[in-house]
């Protein structure tokens, strides 16, 4: 299949709902085509309110969205020509499998024959041949997961928008279906805008990710920048586990556990002692308290046969400067 | 056999056998049953004999079973013209409360204010805290030939003879609607409302306009509401008494008032039982006919 993909353009877009709360504050985004990105952020930080705009669900109050070089900003949603898969799939439940995948071709009046190889060509694409005539009830969650992939990538969109796709899977599936989901979105060349708040998700499939905080962008970057290099005290926060400390007015510096290196006392670095070890499998998280009263999270990889340190014991941790991170607000 | 009388002594030693348990479950439906007998079968049982019997046999020792209130009834073309337009009431009424309350149920039903949303139920609800009779009043100083509608339109001068809006169907219809359109709006929001608002967006999202996205998955899967609110009011309106013999004055027959006439001025209540019988046998058809209609369509759109 080929697909032409679009970039998208968010330019300064505003939006509220009751005129005072803004959902979306001053948003600007450049998307590449057929590039995978994620808004990522906690429930409420308008997230799913962005996504909506560029699928036209919500209007805009201030500011232009732009696909491939167009302003649709006042365009409908069915003439976005945009693909779109909704959290809890959204399948028809009074049509089978084929006529829910079907349903886009239909709309655009193509004839039976080309709809009905398409709609085979897209089962075939998410492995679910066979299944043509099943009611989306009688389906599990990644099946129906798959036939809402198939139903919004058979209308060869240039943009796909995703609204917490894996979110309704339980752990396994999901990470299954992450791999399939960035394998699918490679096959096509499609440009993908995925909305999510798993931190982990987004890190492990996004080429890149904006991440958002009441309304605003936080920071856009690549999951690595984003993870090594938060700029601020929400996104080294909100992204992984991190030791904050604070430093003179709103400024303040971090470092992620698995940065800091615990040694033997006395050999400099900041003392201190073991306060708890939890123990979780490929690395033991310790959380040590040092002598000037602050708590450091470390992570301990677990190679060979190390033994978890005890509680109690004296340590000094040290770590390289150039993995300390300042944070801005 | 010899086996029985040795054993007997033991049996007898033995605590009393329970007798024949009742199900608990025959103590769960029993009261609904009893209330099923008591108002519904044997009311109509009673009804149905009397329709085939000469005379009633409380009075008369020497009744017998006859045919003749069910030939009266179709040898005569008052009984016959006065089931059609019974029917075609019920049928218009019906429509008409649908036309008019889908719209209004769907907008409640997706209404995201709380606010909006209890102040519509009250406005539908509203009606069916006063009578009957006084609502079917409220209509009458509207649709009178000196009501509020025909004064107005003569003293504009757009019409020199009052407008015949009431004493006919058409103010019959349009009394039967008002007072049974909340049926159908209740019903219908309750329907709508359980389906996903994603569905019609996900349709709108894949290429269908606003009305395509409605008439693709809304309706199809409202189909049930649409079902059971029909009936509903069709049932109601076929059965009502008062508004037709307030509105319909002399032009309007409906059964009912037939019924009504034979058991209090005729006392012929063979013969209202048999126009009581053919009421529900004709309806129950129609019925089952429209569950039909209504099924087919619903295949055809291949809903479960």
């Amino acid at each position: 299949m080929n697909t032409t993909s679009a970039s998208i353009r968010l330019d300064a877009v505003s939006k509220s709902y009751d005129g005072r709360v803004m959902a979306v504050d001053d948003v600007t985004l450049d998307i590449q085509p057929g590039e995978f990105f994620s808004l990522l952020g906690p429930s409420g930080c308008g997230k799913t309110t962005t996504l909506r705009m560029i699928a036209g669900f919500e209007s805009v109050d201030r500011g232009r969205v732009v696909v491939g070089g167009t302003d649709i900003t006042d365009v409908p949603v069915h003439k976005r020509d945009m693909g779109m898969v909704f959290q809890s799939y959204a399948l028809f439940p009074h049509r089978t499998v084929a006529e829910n995948v079907a349903f886009g071709l239909r709309m655009r009046a193509l004839p039976k024959a080309e709809i009905t190889e398409r709609v085979k060509a897209a089962l075939a694409l998410v492995e679910l041949t066979g299944y043509e005539d099943r009611r989306p009830g009688q389906l599990s969650g990644g099946q129906q997961q798959r036939v809402a992939l198939a139903r919004a990538t058979v209308i060869r969109p240039p943009v796909l928008l995703c609204d917490e796709p894996l979110g309704a899977l339980d752990r396994k599936l999901r990470q299954q279906m992450q791999f399939e989901l960035k394998q699918l979105q490679k096959q096509l060349g499609v440009t993908l805008v995925f909305v999510t708040h798993d931190q982990e998700e987004a890190l492990a499939m996004s080429d890149r990710i904006a991440v958002m905080n009441a309304g605003r962008i936080e920071q856009i970057g690549t999951p690595a920048e984003i993870y090594e290099r938060p700029k601020t005290r929400f996104v080294a926060d909100f992204i992984g586990e991190i030791n904050l400390f604070d430093g003179v007015g709103s400024s303040a510096s971090a470092i992620r556990p698995e940065k800091v290196v615990i040694g033997a006392p006395g050999n400099g670095g900041l003392p201190g002692r073991i306060e708890t070890a939890n123990f979780l499998g490929g690395h033991t998280l310790y959380r040590v308290t040092a002598d000037d009263g602050r708590q450091i999270l470390v992570k301990e990889t677990n190679i060979g046969d190390r033994p978890t340190r005890a509680i109690g014991e004296p340590v000094a941790l040290s770590w390289d400067p150039a993995d300390m991170v300042q944070l801005e607000g | 056999m010899a086996s029985t009388a040795d054993t007997a002594p033991l049996l007898a030693a033995l605590p009393a056998p329970p007798r024949a348990r009742v199900s608990p479950v025959a103590w769960l439906v029993g009261p609904a049953l009893l209330l099923f007998v008591v108002f519904f079968v044997l009311p109509f049982g009673a009804m149905a004999l009397l329709s085939f019997l000469s005379g009633n046999p409380a009075s008369n020792p020497n009744v017998y079973f006859t045919t003749r209130h069910y030939e009266r009834l179709v040898g005569d073309s008052l009984y016959v013209e006065a089931l059609v337009a019974t029917l075609r009431i019920g049928f218009v009424t019906t429509i008409v409360s649908l036309l008019v309350g889908y719209p209004l149920a769907h907008w409640m039903a997706r209404m995201h204010s709380r606010l909006g949303h209890a102040a519509l139920l009250m406005a539908v609800i509203a009606p069916m805290l006063t009578g009957i009779v006084v609502r079917t009043f409220a209509w009458m100083t509207l649709l009178q030939d000196r009501g509020v509608i025909n004064t107005t339109l003569m003293a504009w001068g757009w019409t020199d003879q009052p407008v015949k809006l009431m004493y006919n169907e058409f103010g019959t219809i349009v009394a039967l609607v008002h007072i049974y359109v909340p049926f159908m709006v209740l019903t219908l929001t309750g329907v709508i409302g359980r389906i996903d608002e994603r569905l019609e967006q996900a349709a709108r999202s894949l290429g269908a306009g606003r009305l395509r996205a409605f008439y693709e998955v809304t309706l199809p899967l409202s189909l049930p509401g649409i079902m059971a609110g029909s009936l509903l009011v069709f049932a109601l309106s076929i059965s009502a008494y008062v508004t037709p013999f307030l509105m319909g004055g002399t032009d309007v027959l409906t059964l009912p008032m037939l019924i009504y006439q034979q058991v209090s001025s005729s006392f012929n209540l063979g013969f209202a039982g048999a126009l009581g019988v053919v009421l529900l046998a004709v309806s129950l058809i129609v019925v089952i006919a429209y569950n039909h209609v209504l099924g087919r369509f619903a295949g055809a759109e291949k809903m479960a």
